[in-house]
């Protein structure tokens, strides 16, 4: 694997001039943290309440942001260009992700902040946000890639933030619903349930609702590169 | 001499049009290679091939010897630069900006910026941003950044398509020098007088095919009518052929009496001599 930290760090900074210089893009990291201030007034105190601005934040800044880097690097040719350079696949797709995995770590944690909440162990749910944020980041490449303009990007993302960041809440209807049972596997309903085990020191059950988001992860990044590899060239 | 690029019977069809087909050439290293036609003739179809953007249909392409389907590589990408008709400059960063995400792709020192901005005349705009540049300014970034890490091949897609009069002298003075310096140059131009200036070979693409190649010079003499204009003092224009005895005589009677005041070769331009192969002009 043909790896340059000087590469992905040229794209890195290159990325965040960009992204500070893009206010459509750049207000969306205010959103999740709007809703944190209003829960938090609204006297929030429920897991699935706590998680909600933090997987909108997933879907709402890292999806959407991701995609929206990558899909207007597609519009004004510029990732052609990158391509055409001797960067690698790795390092385009990691320099182009920095940016986003910093500002959802660290809007999460404001977020957590803003809300109050503690965890039941950080280190946990640390790590199970790092691999959900490599997710979703994969997930906007997804959506990057598909689209071919930043406007298509960001109609093509809705459903994705609808399914992702309300998904878990509809696990409360499964009951009078079956078929809602369904998504209990997505990543977002599992970030919830982990805290939910871990609160209740179920190790095992934290290490499948682990490993349920890395199964999530791995395969959006495989469908990521393999995506990726098809746009380096024209049909 | 070395090809740098050897390109054997190749073909590109897309949805049943022809955009290539059964084309041949190889452009030796050292060489300012151009590539003439209308738009829509193959021109850019042929660069992607050679660049690894497109795959071929049909027959075997190279550059240095590598086969064009492995020049994706990172350590290949490093030793050819491309300047297309998208510029691919970020339009919220500057000039400067843009130029240093390459010269660090590239693994370059600082000082290259300065020396891609002064090769095309734009060392005053460095701080300006993409968006404020003019077409002919954009065009110049874009070229700056082909040719910051020095490429032995450099492939230029109608390189001063958007320029003025005094850009394109420019460009064409460091076209020239950096070919002095070594860099194999492949272009591709609807501009015959282009071609004229840089190119020591060119070939004409119709309509996929490759309908003549040569220099400039075996072109025009092959096209040639084999005949010479003399201007005589009085303003009188004839036409003779050359090498016939009877030019001969006509010549040395009006060199004797002191009436010749210019004598040219009747050699037809490149755009006559695409006009007469393929019935069309270039643009």
């Amino acid at each position: 694997m043909n790896v340059s930290v000087k590469r992905m760090r040229a794209i890195f900074i290159k990325d965040y001039k960009e992204f500070s210089r893009n206010y459509a893009i750049s207000t969306m990291v205010l959103m999740p943290l709007f809703l944190a201030f209003f829960y938090q007034s609204a006297g929030a105190s429920t897991l699935d309440i706590y998680f909600l601005p933090i997987n909108m934040t997933f879907a709402a800044v890292t999806t959407f942001i991701q995609a929206c880097l990558i899909a207007e690097e597609k519009e004004n040719n510029t990732l052609r260009s990158l391509m055409m350079s001797p960067a690698s696949m790795t390092d385009i797709l990691i320099g182009k992700s920095a940016l986003v995995f910093s500002i959802t770590l660290a809007v999460v944690a404001l977020t957590m902040i803003i809300l109050g909440f503690t965890p039941a162990n950080l280190l946990i749910l640390i790590s199970a946000l790092m691999i959900s944020t490599v997710f979703y980041i994969g997930l906007g490449i997804i959506c990057g890639l598909f689209t071919k303009t930043v406007m298509e990007a960001s109609v093509a993302i809705l459903p994705v933030m609808v399914i992702f960041s309300l998904g878990p809440l509809g696990r409360g209807l499964a009951e009078t619903y079956p078929v809602l049972e369904v998504l209990k596997w997505l990543p977002s309903a599992q970030l919830i349930m982990l805290e939910e085990y871990s609160a209740a020191g179920q190790t095992s059950d934290v290490g499948i609702a682990l490993a349920v988001i890395t199964v999530w992860t791995i395969i959006t990044l495989a469908v990521a590169s393999i995506l990726f590899k098809k746009r380096m060239k024209d049909e | 001499m070395t090809a740098e690029i050897n390109v054997q019977h190749i073909g590109k069809s897309f949805k049943g049009f022809t955009a290539l087909d059964d084309v041949s050439f190889s452009v030796q290293k050292g060489e300012i290679f151009g590539f003439l036609g209308p738009s829509g003739s193959g021109k850019t179809t042929l660069i992607k091939i050679l660049t690894a953007q497109l795959d071929h249909n049909k027959g075997k392409a190279s550059v240095f010897g590598i086969p064009v389907h492995e020049m994706k590589r990172a350590d290949h990408k490093s030793r050819f630069g491309l300047l297309t008709d998208n510029s691919g400059l970020y339009k919220r960063l500057s000039v400067e900006e843009n130029l240093s995400l390459y010269k660090d792709l590239y693994k370059l020192p600082d000082h290259a910026i300065d020396e891609a901005l002064a090769f095309v005349n734009l060392r005053d705009a460095r701080k300006k941003k993409v968006s404020k540049l003019s077409k002919g300014m954009i065009q110049r970034v874009t070229l700056a950044r082909a040719l910051m890490h020095k490429p032995e091949l450099l492939f230029l897609d109608e390189p001063t398509s958007a320029l003025d009069p005094g850009n394109t002298h420019h460009i064409y003075k460091g076209l020239r020098k950096l070919n002095e310096m070594g860099t194999t140059i492949f272009l591709t131009t609807h501009d015959m007088a282009e071609a004229e200036t840089l190119c020591n070979r060119v070939a004409f693409l119709h309509e996929g095919k490759i309908k003549a190649i040569g220099t400039p010079s075996e072109l025009r003499l092959r096209h040639s009518d084999q005949s010479m204009v003399v201007e005589l003092t009085s303003g009188e224009q004839h036409t003779l052929p050359l090498n016939e005895l009877t030019t001969a005589g006509k010549l040395e009677e009006w060199m004797r009496n002191q009436l010749i005041q210019r004598i040219w070769s009747n050699e037809p331009t490149l755009g006559d001599i695409f006009m007469e192969i393929t019935g069309r002009d270039l643009r």
